[in-house]
């Protein structure tokens, strides 16, 4: 077993999101169902053998906390090692862009410092995916590499990520070039490769001695951990590892809405949810979801706890849930609590947490832009 | 270890014949309820539930399966540093040992247990019977009233009386007479199983018992009548709401059915007393674009292709496309493949039925006469099979793949 601990970046805020990520930090935002997208990030951690991880938390880091406790059911409830919550610096002047500050590492170096670990596995976590990192970990290890960048080969037709990283690697996997693609707030040509690129996954692995000088040389405060990585290319030795599988990024209403969808294809859902490897949620000891006489429900996510009696079509419906008779439901992300009232029409919409549609309502949005109803809400 | 106020003795040993190929390979109390529940669940539920954070669970029959399920009691939030959950199966000691006899045999094996505790109160629960009830009632009464022993009862209709352990109680609740399942019941109050002791009182009387040699070490037939006649003070607590002993093939198959109704006798959705257990990490089910789901409970991780009518489905269950599963029960992870037809059927955990069979099929018999069949756990019925529910197959039958 390759040594090595976690460190997530849960303090990733978005105002792309809309109200999804008004209230809550990206981590904390509500998928598939039963998850949030903190969940893929850990679960996939502990699934690789970590038992120590750390989180940097915004802010607001209540829904965060809420949703993990003392990390109980990722297994990281323990005497050695275990959950540990590493408040972020409050970097108000930062750029958006920034991924993985080291401002913010520097302010939580002692979690670094006093664990013996080889190795650190970084993450964001507006990401949906299922690795083992254990044979990435073993790359590093074969290559002596001071840093591993994980990254997934694109199509040119991929869509568009904003101030998304790109890299560019030789033959045996060395890193030459690590870049950004353009924002494209008005342009609707973004700077990027024109053929299948690698994009870099917001993911590394780093021996952690060079993770703590990097910090402790530091002086910017807007300074960023790759960065300051693709500056030094030529004296590192960096590679570029690549992940065949299941990707998604979180960083639109369109993306959140697509990859919801996107789980009603076999292959992705197996491929995150029934291999070996589970992605562990909080649990709420719900009952199975109960289906009325009058139910009709066609290639759907039902999470527990739910009580359909309307027609519901190609939908991601969380837990507890109430659909009642004569409603109408289509291409809809639904999350917890909800309650739709008889003979509602809803198509291409997500409602947050809490939100009641009364009896008749009729919400429709297209499929690149659906209707977002607030947490709470009521229509 | 500090002194608790109330332990809880679980009886989980039970075999639970009567329901056949069902508990052939696990213990009653680790048997799949009304989806993805485990029989166990409620009992330990309530427990949580009730603050009562010191249960030990006493096990016999083929026990692997049900303590890998409860663990150390996390998934009841009763994995305490100050007591929590002990599995108790029967032990050797300096002179041999023996298998727990009786229910108050069981108990009396393990006075040493309950001794390092020392309770004020015993309940003695059972492990294999469906019900919600907070025990801090029960309790209340069992004080108020200055009883040494409290006996849950519950009225079953007079036609059932002669099936349970018959009270016969005074207008204070008084226990007169005990009479375990009498050939003309005098009274339909009947006892649930469930009892308060306190602890010097079922001290002295599981010694008691075991020194009379006549005795079944049965608390029911055996303790709770020399009690009486040693002049105890003996209680009734009336019990209202849904509690159900699922014993045999047909009572296990409505009580899931049951669930199915609109307005259930047995509420599981109720958010403020909730049902915990240990379940496997699963998505969402999934429901595919072909599929019919009506009038059912469906669990955390099944994939659903064909038709699902009037069904209970455990986690993890495979519904292949073109199938149909009509008021059946489909345990753990059971899969049924393509074109199948399932009907009136148990299906057991992991169970595969491949494609093109037909089970439960009635082909002309006399619909009164139709049996639940039952497909054992890990069995796979090869493509193409007809289990018929004829006229002459017995009322509940297995299958063995």
């Amino acid at each position: 077993m390759n040594r090595a601990i976690g460190l997530i970046f849960c303090n990733y805020l978005s105002d792309s999101l809309q109200g999804i990520a008004r209230d809550r930090p990206v981590g904390a935002v509500p998928f598939g169902g039963r998850y949030r997208l903190l969940d893929f990030v850990l679960s996939s951690m502990v699934n690789s053998g970590l038992r120590t991880v750390g989180l940097v938390t915004p802010h607001h880091y209540r829904p965060i906390v809420d949703h993990l406790g003392a990390g109980k059911e990722w297994f990281l409830d323990r005497k050695a090692g275990g959950l540990f919550l590493l408040p972020g610096s409050n970097h108000v002047l930062a750029g958006k862009n920034i991924k993985f500050s080291l401002k913010d590492l520097q302010v939580n170096v002692e979690f670094l410092e006093k664990d013996y670990a080889e190795h650190v596995i970084l993450s964001g976590c507006n990401q949906v995916f299922n690795i083992n990192f254990q044979k990435a970990l073993e790359f590093q290890n074969n290559k002596e590499a001071d840093a591993t960048l994980l990254y997934k080969v694109v199509t040119p037709d991929a869509p568009a990520s904003p101030g998304g990283l790109w890299l560019e690697a030789c033959g045996e996997g060395r890193a030459k070039k690590i870049f950004q693609e353009g924002f494209e707030d008005f342009n609707p040509a973004p700077k990027r490769p024109k053929k299948p690129g690698k994009r870099f996954l917001d993911m590394l692995i780093i021996r952690r001695k060079l993770l703590m000088e990097i910090i402790a040389g530091c002086v910017d405060e807007t300074a960023d951990l790759v960065e300051a990585i693709g500056e030094n290319l030529k004296s590192l030795k960096v590679y570029a590892y690549p992940h065949p599988g299941y990707w998604a990024r979180i960083d639109s209403v369109y993306s959140y809405f697509r990859h919801n969808l996107e789980l009603l294809d076999p292959k992705i859902r197996n491929e995150l949810f029934m291999g070996r490897d589970r992605i562990h949620t909080k649990i709420k000891d719900n009952p199975p979801a109960r289906y009325g006489s009058g139910a009709m429900v066609k290639n759907c996510l039902i999470a527990s706890g739910c009580y359909i009696e309307g027609r519901v079509e190609k939908s991601i419906i969380f837990r507890e849930v109430q659909i009642d008779k004569g409603a109408q439901i289509k291409n809809a992300v639904v999350m917890q609590r909800c309650t739709i009232g008889k003979d509602v029409v809803l198509e291409n919409v997500i409602l947050d947490k809490f939100v009641q549609i009364k009896d008749h309502t009729v919400l429709k949005g297209t499929r690149n832009y659906p209707v977002v109803l607030n947490k709470r809400s009521v229509v | 270890m500090p002194k608790k106020e109330c332990l809880a003795m679980l009886l989980a040993g039970g075999q639970g014949s009567r329901l056949g190929c069902l508990t052939r390979n696990i213990a009653k109390p680790a048997l799949s309820f009304g989806g993805k529940y485990r029989i166990i669940d409620f009992s330990l539920s309530n427990c949580a539930n009730s603050n009562i954070d010191t249960v030990g669970v006493l096990t016999q029959y083929k026990p692997f399966s049900l303590n890998s399920y409860i663990g150390i009691g996390t998934a009841w939030d009763l994995d305490s540093a100050f007591g929590g959950v002990h599995i108790l199966p029967p032990y050797v000691r300096e002179e041999g040992g023996s298998w727990y006899k009786g229910t108050a045999n069981a108990i009396y094996q393990n006075m040493e247990f309950i001794s390092i505790y020392n309770p004020d109160y015993v309940f003695i629960l059972s492990g294999d019977h469906i019900y919600k009830m907070n025990y801090s009632a029960i309790l209340k009464f069992h004080q108020e009233k200055k009883a040494e022993a409290t006996i849950a009862v519950i009225q079953v209709p007079w036609e059932e009386a002669s099936r349970f352990g018959i009270l016969q109680v005074d207008e204070t609740g008084r226990i007169l007479e005990f009479a375990e399942k009498p050939g003309l019941p005098r009274s339909n109050l009947a006892s649930m199983g469930i009892y308060v002791f306190d602890w010097p009182v079922l001290r002295q009387a599981l010694i008691e018992d075991e020194a009379n040699p006549g005795s079944d070490n049965d608390f029911g037939k055996d303790v709770i009548p020399m009690l009486l006649r040693q002049g105890k003070r003996l209680f009734a607590y009336r019990f209202q709401g849904y509690w159900k002993d699922v014993g045999t093939i047909e009572s296990y198959y409505q009580a899931n059915m049951e669930l199915l109704e609109d307005n259930p006798p047995f509420n599981i959705f109720d958010a403020d007393f909730r049902i915990y257990s240990n379940e496997d990490a699963f998505p969402p089910h999934y429901v595919g674009p072909k599929a019919k789901v009506k009038k059912s409970l469906v669990s955390n991780g099944c994939t659903l292709l064909g038709k699902v009518v009037n069904s209970v489905l455990a986690p993890g269950v495979f519904v292949g496309a073109g199938a149909m599963v009509e008021d059946s029960i489909l345990l753990s992870n059971a899969k049924i493949h393509k074109a199948s037809w399932v009907r009136r059927a148990i299906v057991g955990e992991n169970a595969e039925i491949m494609e093109n069979c037909a089970v439960g099929i009635n082909t002309g018999g006399d619909p009164r006469q139709a049996g639940i069949t039952v497909i054992e756990d890990n069995s796979v019925l090869p493509a193409g099979s007809l289990v018929e529910e004829g006229e002459k197959a017995p009322r509940t039958f297995c299958v063995t793949g």
